[in-house]
């Protein structure tokens, strides 16, 4: 088997509305700067796999299609991934997969939403009243991780604000709230109990690609790459007799199997820096228990004693996450692309210091697709 | 170089109908359940699930979600969704079971037609700024890739005509066919015109169904199937969307995938081509390179039934059950994605 | 299908929207519990295999996978146990009717191992809700019963049949009692 380098690493600006570009040259916005990071061309590429959410947020069936020619995509295999909310992540595991087999030396793995061309409220509603939006969806198991867990309401403010400042670090945020505190969280409108408006995701317009090789292509790359050290993907059924939606079994097994590949037996202290999707403030600490990074009941006293801090002992979301960051198709991949970074000491301003094993996590639907990897700054 | 050591060793597809009532899901539960059994794999032990379909199909996003019910989630497995044909879903398992890592592969496809109307759903698969907006349909995309083969002197509307009657007559020993009978091309040029050159029967019958398949690798599937039929390659390619920036009597992309699956023209048994559109199937042919002598859609292809998302895995299906059942020893499968063969996928199967 | 294109801010965009019609039947087996439901009854499968009962009915058993069918039918009794909930408050979108903060809760039906979601509760304020709360439904008269809201996509369970769930004002079920079912 090969080994799996992250090459490039392109990213759009997000916005709530990228009405300066179609959804093509959005695509090529981050396609471009991937490509001229890995320094080739898309001549240089054999096949792109590309994710996005569902095809009703743009109202466009299959759009990669019509994207063909502007991915530059003519003549070559383009295959496209929908696992719901994780697909960004799912994408990148299927490009990498190319490598690993030795099918492809070069894969570009792009995902995007460009959510302001559609409605993402009514394609989440399926177009009927009465729309419970994700946070609907995920608030009674936020409310269930507190009551399990006695973790005090504040902190999911804590989240808030520490994600909001990382933003303003990462020059291709969305929302970026430099004067953001505990207080206005805290007085911000209640969405959907226990969740606050600034708790929240965004609705974002953007991409974000990588350029994926072989160990021969990783040696020669222009830049330091990043490795791949470890995939996973799970699933399971959304709703059953019986299950965890707050820890789901899925993403237990998921990070179980990555942990085993890469040979992390203590996630807590041999990974220097996470990036996990969290699109509602308390799902930083249900997912540091519910990827058994930390025990149960310790995922919130992680964020309340600072150790998620940019600064901190197990940094998360240094770039800012989903929550100042959220075009749905895209935000699995920034998972991948902002922990690639860290890894190649790349990531500027949000640079974690040290930074040589990163984990990248998405998750998507009811909580129950997964998609995690580790990157690292050497092969092993 | 990519492994020659997977095989399809498990198959089901559901009859093709015009108006199935079951939800796409009920029809995946039985075909899933039927596949696995020939194939002799325990479910617990499947190594990885990819599935293909498109939300679309029912209007509801994250329809696909659903029919992860299907695939036996519980406990969580490793699987994947691409909004494609099912064809495709079997590209992604492929890929990923040449790891090494994994034996044995389920992949499964399902679409049901009859919600909505192809002529309105389908032209939101075309460019949103310059296509979608005119409301250009199917049928009058193909009618004009039609009209460029008849131009171009590679075909007559009685070779239209003639593709559809051997379907029909193929697909009388087809149980799952939707459109079969003995028809002869005078009686077919008779009828009147749907979108000129094409006549109705030229077109793909509105179908629901699914379609699932079982891979193994190697001595797995050795030991679970006395003939296994081996996938020795397969490889899939796209053109530019803009019809007017390709020939349309030709498909590339399907040359392409030909070639890179390692296809060359050489002596095969049966081909399963999806070709939508009858004319599409005098353009593949040749796209492909498929000799005179090579059996074209004995199961008398989406002609006679045209499970969208599952087309294209019934395909591969089609061609692999010949292997499997001895009745021929090499196999072109062919899936197609988009409109005026955008997209092609094409699979080369042997026996041993 | 209408297009028109305006200059909104400094670039050109145009609206295209898009409507598209879908004619679906209801699956068999929701037919045959929509039949039930109007005639006053709440009716599911039970898996012959790990005896688990699913409401409404799915027609197969998601954890064994395995097909059921009217012979596996047993009614349940219209009483429960609220499982979960949250209070939406709405936002503003195409076809989109709510405008008032509202209920979308859980109820796990005694005979059921399967919630039924998107309940709404009444006869409560909305801050006295409660996990565990045991509710009854209420049930629309005969003549206003409508199958509207039924679908194979499972939203809105009970249709325009059972308006709403209220207290029964027996004590709240223990935590064990649904635990496993909170969705």
């Amino acid at each position: 088997m090969e080994r799996c380098a992250v090459v490039g690493i392109g990213q759009t600006h997000f916005k709530k509305t990228r009405d300066d570009v179609t959804i093509a040259g959005l695509i090529r916005e981050a396609v471009d700067r991937a490509l001229e990071d890995a320094e080739c061309t898309i001549a240089d590429i054999d096949a792109v796999v590309i994710g996005k959410a569902p095809d009703a947020f743009e109202g466009i069936i299959q759009p990669e299609l019509f994207l063909a020619d502007a991915l530059g995509a003519a003549g070559k295999p383009l295959l496209r991934v929908h696992t719901a909310g994780s697909v960004g992540g799912s994408t990148f595991v299927v490009g990498a997969h190319h490598i690993i087999t030795g099918i492809h030396e070069r894969v570009l793995a792009v995902a995007w939403e460009k959510q302001s061309e559609g409605n993402a409220q009514w394609g989440l509603a399926g177009g009927r009243s009465g729309g419970i939006g994700a946070g609907g969806a995920f608030a009674p198991w936020m409310r269930a991780y507190i009551h399990q867990s006695g973790a005090p309401e504040y902190i999911g403010w804590q989240v808030a604000v520490k994600d909001r400042l990382n933003a303003v670090k990462n020059p291709y945020a969305h929302l970026k709230i430099a004067d953001i505190t505990i207080e206005k969280v805290k007085e911000s409108p209640m969405l959907w109990d226990p969740i606050r408006f600034l708790e929240s995701c965004p609705s974002s317009d953007g991409a974000c690609a990588v350029v994926l090789t072989n160990e021969a292509g990783g040696r020669r790359a222009p830049r330091p790459p990043a490795w791949v050290e470890a995939l996973s993907v799970r699933s399971e059924l959304a709703q059953f007799p019986g299950r965890n939606p707050v820890k789901p079994q899925a993403g237990v097994d998921c990070a179980h199997d990555l942990y085993r590949q890469a040979g992390i037996t203590d996630p807590r202290s041999q990974i220097d820096v996470a990036e996990l999707y969290v699109p509602f403030s308390w799902y930083e600490p249900m997912w540091l228990e519910g990827h058994d990074i930390a025990g149960p009941g310790e995922g919130w006293k992680m964020v309340d004693s600072g150790e998620t801090e940019i600064t901190g002992s197990f940094p998360v979301n240094p770039s800012g996450g989903v929550l100042s960051t959220n075009a749905i198709g895209a935000s699995g991949m920034v998972r991948f692309a902002e922990a690639a970074l860290q890894v190649r000491g790349q990531a500027g301003e949000h640079q974690v210091d040290g930074a040589r094993t990163a984990l990248a996590q998405a998750y998507g639907g009811a909580a129950q697709y997964f998609a995690l990897g580790i990157l690292r700054a050497e092969p092993t | 170089m990519p492994a020659t050591d997977i095989a399809v060793i498990g198959f089901a597809q559901t009859p093709s109908v015009r108006d199935d009532a079951r939800s796409e899901v009920q029809l995946l539960v039985p075909t899933v359940a039927e596949a696995i059994e020939m194939s002799g794999v325990d479910r617990r032990e499947i190594g990885f699930t990819c599935a293909g379909s498109c939300d679309y199909l029912t209007g509801g996003p994250f329809a696909f979600v659903q029919n992860l019910e299907a695939a036996g989630a519980w406990p969580p497995i490793a699987e994947s969704h691409v909004e494609a044909d099912g064809a495709w879903a079997l590209y992604e398992a492929w890929v990923r079971l040449q790891e090494g890592d994994i034996d044995t592969a389920l992949v499964f496809g399902s679409g049901k037609s009859s919600p909505a109307n192809p002529l309105e759903l389908w032209p939101q698969q075309l460019d949103p700024y310059y296509l979608a907006p005119l409301g250009v349909d199917p049928a009058s995309l193909a009618g004009i890739q039609a009209r460029a083969l008849l131009e171009s002197g590679k075909a007559t509307e009685r070779d239209f005509a003639e593709v559809v009657a051997r379907s029909r007559r193929a697909a009388r020993s087809n149980p799952n066919a939707q459109l079969k009978g003995d028809v002869d091309a005078d009686a077919l040029l008779a009828e009147p015109y749907f979108s000129s050159p094409l006549r109705r029967h030229d077109l793909p019958p509105i179908t629901d169904g699914a379609a699932a398949v079982v891979l193994a690798r190697g001595d797995k599937a050795r030991q679970l199937c006395s003939r296994p039929a081996w996938i020795r390659g397969l490889d899939h390619r796209v053109d530019p969307h803009q019809p007017g920036m390709r020939d349309l009597t030709t498909a590339p992309s399907a040359t392409l995938a030909a070639r890179k699956a390692g296809y060359d023209g050489g002596p095969v048994d049966v081909a399963e081509l999806c070709a939508v559109f009858s004319p599409q199937e005098i353009i593949l042919r040749e796209a492909i390179g498929l000799p005179e002598a090579t059996e074209i859609n004995p199961s008398g292809g989406p002609l006679a039934g045209n499970p969208v998302m599952a087309a294209g895995l019934i395909r591969i299906i089609e061609a692999a059950a010949r292997i499997i059942d001895g009745s021929a020893n090499r196999a072109v499968a062919h899936a197609t994605g988009g409109q005026l063969l955008q997209q092609n996928l094409v699979c080369l199967l042997e026996g041993e | 299908m209408t297009t028109t294109s305006g200059d909104k801010k400094e670039n050109l965009v145009m609206e295209h929207l898009v409507s598209l019609t879908y004619h679906e039947k209801l699956t068999p087996t929701l037919n045959r519990f929509v039949d039930e439901l109007l005639a006053g009854r709440i009716v599911g499968h039970r898996c012959p295999s790990c005896s688990r009962v699913y409401v409404p009915p799915k027609g197969y058993c998601p954890l064994c996978v395995v097909a059921t069918g009217p012979e596996n039918e047993v009614q349940c009794r219209d009483r429960g146990i609220v499982t979960g909930f949250t209070i939406i408050t709405p936002v503003a979108y195409y076809g989109q009717k709510e405008t008032e903060p509202f209920v979308y809760a859980s109820v796990l039906l005694d005979d059921a191992d399967s919630p039924l979601g998107g309940q709404d509760i009444v006869g409560i304020p909305h801050e006295q809700i409660r996990m565990g709360m045991r509710v009854r439904a209420v049930w629309k008269p005969e003549g206003e019963r409508t199958v509207e809201g039924i679908s194979n996509r499972g939203w809105g369970g009970l249709g325009s049949v059972v308006e709403a769930f209220e207290p029964t004002g027996e004590p709240d079920a223990a935590p064990e009692e649904y635990m496993e079912h909170i969705f």
